[in-house]
């Protein structure tokens, strides 16, 4: 074995404990496919999904109990930071996989490949969280999205989810290059040396005068790249048409755990390696910011399906997240968006659980199907009230608490008018959000009630419960969510 | 029985929450109980609230009852409640309402009795709170959670436009108050800039005052205009009237007669409490505008309810007159004014609310509000007549009546500060006598049709809630003074925070005003001191009949200025 090797793996030895949680999921998902999968029979799939749930609680504990540290060529790092974005990237996941059991099982599409491709892409969102380099972001990246693109397109004898898939495919290859391209602008601005994070702060900041152009074309362009993966305007075209035409736990699981992941490394690449040429960055992220709020929210009033709802309003949650990343304090954005996205993440799964409830009773995913719901099954529409009020930050409810502490910030930091665009945005956020609640309770309910499906509407209520506790709480939950990045 | 304090004041705000819970146990096809239960809710809410009437200590301008809890420790946010007189007598006008909006609703809503009770009690607690909060961000938290159950006692139980009515409160009040949430927040880090500290309370935004006084003009001038849009909205002044028609006229009654009575006194009491103090200078620096408007809302209030045929819609519009009335007083900046302005929300409060609820009455027995459906009513129903025209009349400001004494003392104080102004509100005083004789006249005499005659007077149910409303009607217009008294001590001190020496300024004016009326001239002061007694701000010539005068000079003249006085 040459010496080259053998460093290499002594180094892979010693570092190995810091993503064991990713090792975990890697190698179960892989036995998960063969052999594990010869155990059910073909009519029993619906089983992995429980299993899959407990897979992620195991990888839950294990990524709390990783200890700090970097690793791989500083390539990956835990800290808090990580370690807090990976468990945001679990709930979501773990929120999908429940919402999957029903679903699947009405279309008759369980498989394992499907459990699989979640705890693949997971893995990818884990590594994601922790990339301290740019290349290992943009491997992460792409582990995680090549999964995703596969499982939008998972009902294949469907045109609209092959559609989306392919659209989604498509574009996201486009971003990747972008963001492959910027990267290696910057690593020849910073002399070839280095794509590390922090080492790319330093030698952006020694970089000659004569290749300031360098620079900036390539901090614009991993922005661009960055800005398709959480779906920022003007690069959210994709979004709208992958999340109606996917299988609706895909769309929940998009909505949530990669822009998680994908925030992080926002966080991660602009809070550390871009630190020092921020001038290139803050004003157009700026824009795509207002931009994102603004087309968010007015497209979402538009829209008469209630997954192209949820896809525009989710566009315009990440323009307020943005603002966390702006803020330039990296520990203080860290703790609004991850607040901000653990919010989110309970409110979305329970409104998707209740889209799926209600694709389940043979209704469709029409803003008019859930006319009458008040009547007709009072426990499911109060929570999706419940939601939906606390997506649009109306106080008391828990989603004014992450808006308040977010908008906080940017008011803090002196973005002032981008402030007072997203509290006006978010108005109107209330108008499409209450025109839902206006269907549920306002009108008249066609036909019966219904027996109410049991796992999904476990879901809602939990869902609720946890978004009404945290409304009671939700003064204390900042104050959790400075010791989750505490060390 | 009850020693007013803290507790039973949160008691008080709370128990009608309380109650909404508990109901929310019983199933929901007993109607009875939710009718007779929320009304007992409310009027224990309102018995419990009557102890701090009487014990309240009027020579204090302190808050009274104040208690605080920690909440947020790391924005410095607390529970913090209390009140002065100011919030006192709002706070107590809401739980006199209360019960009177449950009563009202028994014969008029005839589906969802549980969600209904619920959302009204739900409201009342909202409402409750954010007259007792002394700390903005829990005042910004109840000041947003009003409107969800208002949005749905307009969207569920409204009129046939209820849908629009209802998004359009919600959505028009919400971007008001989104952009006070941005003002509330940039003060609050100008003040941890000044001071180091991160403070909700109201009383550090008030000490902010001088503070951001120093500021740039155009920081102070967005502040206060973002202050100025978000409680203008909630009033509502001309030009953001818009939604306050749609949604009195859509709103079951209950909701009309809360949303005059209360709602609107929101947005009024934000300006006493918040705008006035904090921003001083920068309102009167745009103080021309801020008049202006209420002019416009007074005249043009009045016109527009002049031609209206829906009698609701004519008493919403006449809402936005009168409370651009109110507005015009409180501008006014010297204490006639404010303490007219404040009077004024009451009687608003009371007259209004009653004039909703006449208007249901007719509603519920014919289903239409067109004043051209009805006439001769007061052959047939002379009871209601008799109590239409007592509120009409406290409503137009008729001598014995509430409306009176406030009418009175906004045009005092307003004459004194801008006299083209009183003049101006005169004007839409007698258009608002106008518009409402007129009606009474089409609605109660003349000839009357058929079906009107088989309407029936009230029966002892809408008595017993009218009753309220036509006793303190002649109670405050006969007697004003317990109410004045509550106001005196918060309103001196508020008139001290916008213009600091205010009294100083008017009790010298008023000493030599007393001098030059003995003809003591070689004690006068040069005639320097006279002009600079109205260039503090908007001080007033002098009075030798002011409050301020009596209490003053004798302490500074002894005996012969005692007689100069009066």
């Amino acid at each position: 074995m040459t010496p080259f090797a053998q460093g290499l793996l002594d180094a892979l030895f010693r570092d190995a404990h810091l993503i064991y949680p990713q090792l975990f999921l890697m190698t179960v998902a892989t036995l998960m496919l063969w052999p594990l999968d010869l155990a059910f029979a073909r009519n029993e799939k619906h089983r992995w999904a429980p299993i899959t749930l407990v897979i992620l609680a195991v990888t839950a504990l294990w990524v709390l109990k990783t200890p700090d540290g970097e690793g791989f060529s500083r390539m990956y790092r835990v800290d808090g930071l990580a370690r807090g974005f990976q468990l945001l990237c679990i709930l979501g996941v773990a929120g999908a996989v429940a919402l999957s059991m029903r679903l699947l099982d009405s279309l008759k599409q369980q498989t394992v490949e499907y459990y699989a491709l979640i705890l693949f892409s997971l893995s990818g969102m884990l590594f994601l969280c922790g990339a301290s380099d740019l290349m290992s972001v943009y491997f992460s990246i792409e582990l995680m999205a090549i999964c995703i693109y596969v499982l939008v397109a998972y009902l294949r004898d469907r045109a609209t989810s092959v559609e989306a898939g392919m659209k989604y495919f498509l574009l996201g290859a486009f971003s990747s290059g972008i963001l492959i391209y910027g990267i290696s602008l910057l690593y020849g601005a910073a002399g070839g040396t280095t794509t590390n994070l922090a080492d790319l702060n330093r030698a952006l900041a020694l970089a000659p005068r004569t290749s300031s152009l360098l620079v900036f074309s390539g901090v614009l362009m991993v922005l661009v790249g960055m800005a398709f993966k959480v779906a920022a305007v003007p690069f959210h075209m994709w979004s709208p048409d992958a999340y109606e035409g996917a299988p609706t736990p895909i769309t929940a699981l998009m909505a949530t755990a990669p822009k998680a992941a994908a925030l992080a490394a926002f966080l991660r690449v602009f809070g550390t390696a871009f630190h020092g040429v921020s001038t290139d960055w803050v004003m157009p992220l700026c824009y795509i910011a207002g931009a994102s709020m603004v087309l968010g929210n007015v497209a979402a009033v538009r829209q008469e399906s209630m997954k192209r709802l949820l896809a525009y309003s989710s566009i315009a949650h990440v323009g307020y997240m943005l603002l966390g990343v702006l803020s330039g304090d990296l520990k203080a954005g860290a703790q609004a968006i991850w607040l901000y996205m653990l919010i989110y993440i309970v409110m979305n799964t329970g409104a998707f659980a209740v889209v799926i409830y209600l694709q389940g009773m043979g209704e469709g995913e029409r803003i008019e199907d859930f006319r009458g719901l008040g009547r007709k099954h009072p426990v499911l529409a109060f929570a999706m009230m419940v939601f939906l009020l606390s997506l649009a930050g109306i106080p008391p409810l828990v989603g004014f608490f992450g808006k308040f502490y977010l908008f906080k910030l940017a008011i803090e930091q002196g973005y002032v008018t981008l402030t007072v665009l997203a509290l006006l945005t978010s108005a109107v956020s209330a108008y499409y959000y209450l025109g839902v609640v206006n269907q549920m309770y306002f009108q008249d309910a066609e036909g019966e009630a219904a027996p109410m499906g049991s796992m999904a509407v476990f879901i809602v209520s939990v869902a609720c419960v946890l978004v009404l506790v945290g409304t009671a709480f939700g003064p204390w939950l900042l104050d959790w969510a400075g010791k989750v990045f505490v060390g | 029985m009850f020693t007013a304090n803290t507790t039973l004041m949160l008691v008080a705000t709370f128990l009608p929450l309380v109650g909404g819970l508990v109901l929310l146990l019983v199933p929901k096809e007993q109607r009875r109980v939710f009718e007779v239960g929320s009304l007992l809710v409310m009027i224990a809410s309102l018995l419990l609230s009557l102890p701090f009437w009487f014990g309240y200590d009027r020579a204090s301008d302190a808050v009274q009852w104040a208690g605080a809890w920690s909440w947020i420790p790391a924005l410095g946010v607390k529970f913090s409640v209390g009140m002065d007189g100011i919030s006192l007598l709002l706070w107590l006008l809401t739980t006199f309402i209360g019960p009177i909006a449950v009563a009202c609703s028994f014969g008029s809503i005839e589906e969802r009795h549980k969600e209904y009770y619920l959302w009204l009690l739900v409201l009342q607690t909202a409402m409750l709170g954010v007259f007792i909060t002394q700390d903005m961000f829990l005042f910004y938290l109840f000041w947003e959670v009003m409107l969800v159950p208002m949005y749905f006692l307009i969207g569920i139980w409204g009129g046939p436009q209820k849908l629009y009515a209802a998004i359009k409160l919600f959505l028009y009040t919400l971007a008001g108050s989104v952009l006070m949430l941005v003002a509330l927040l940039a003060i609050y880090f100008l003040q941890h800039k000044t001071t180091g500290v991160y403070d909700f309370s109201l009383a550090s935004f008030h000490a902010m005052a001088p503070v951001i006084a120093q500021q740039t003009k155009s920081y102070q001038s967005l502040m206060a205009l973002a202050f100025f849009v978000g409680f203008a909205i909630k009033v509502p002044m001309f030009p953001f009237h818009t939604w306050l028609p749609d949604a009195h006229v859509q709103a079951p009654t209950a909701g009309s007669v809360i949303l005059a009575a209360i709602l609107l006194k929101m947005g009024t009491y934000g300006f006493v409490r918040f705008l006035l103090p904090i921003l001083p200078t920068a309102t009167k620096e745009l103080l021309p505008w801020f008049i202006g408007l209420s002019l416009i809302g007074i005249i043009y209030g009045a016109l527009v309810a002049m031609i209206q045929k829906d009698m609701k819609k004519l008493v919403a519009y006449s809402s936005v007159s009168h409370l651009g009335l109110c507005m015009l007083g409180l501008f006014a900046f010297n204490p006639y004014g404010i303490k007219g302005g404040l009077f004024q929300m009451l009687n608003h409060g009371i007259s209004t609310s009653g004039l909703f609820l006449a208007v249901g009455i007719v509603y519920e027995r014919r289903h239409t509000r067109m004043i051209a459906d009805f006439g001769g009513l007061s052959k047939t129903m002379p009871i209601y007549a008799t109590i239409f025209m007592i509120i009409t009349m406290s409503s137009i400001g008729l001598p014995v009546l509430n409306g009176f004494i406030g009418e009175g003392m906004i045009l005092m104080g307003s004459f004194q500060a801008f006299p083209w102004a009183a003049v101006v509100a005169t004007l839409g005083i007698i258009l608002g006598a106008a518009y409402m004789l007129w009606m009474f006249q089409r609605v109660m005499f003349g000839p009357i049709s058929a079906v009107n005659e088989k309407m029936t007077d009230l029966n002892l149910r809408e008595i017993l809630y009218f009753a309220p409303l036509v006793v303190a009607a002649f109670w405050i217009g006969l007697y004003p003074k317990p109410v004045m008294d509550v106001m005196d001590a918060p309103v001196r001190k508020l008139v001290e925070q916008i213009t600091p020496g205010f009294h100083a300024a008017q009790d010298l004016a008023a000493k030599q005003a007393a001098a030059a009326k003995l003809g003591m001239k070689g004690m006068t002061a040069p005639a320097a001191h006279h002009d600079a007694a109205p260039a503090e701000g908007h001080a007033a010539p002098a009075d030798p009949h002011a409050p301020a005068a009596h209490d003053a000079a004798p302490a500074a003249h002894g005996a012969p200025a005692k007689v100069g006085a009066h």
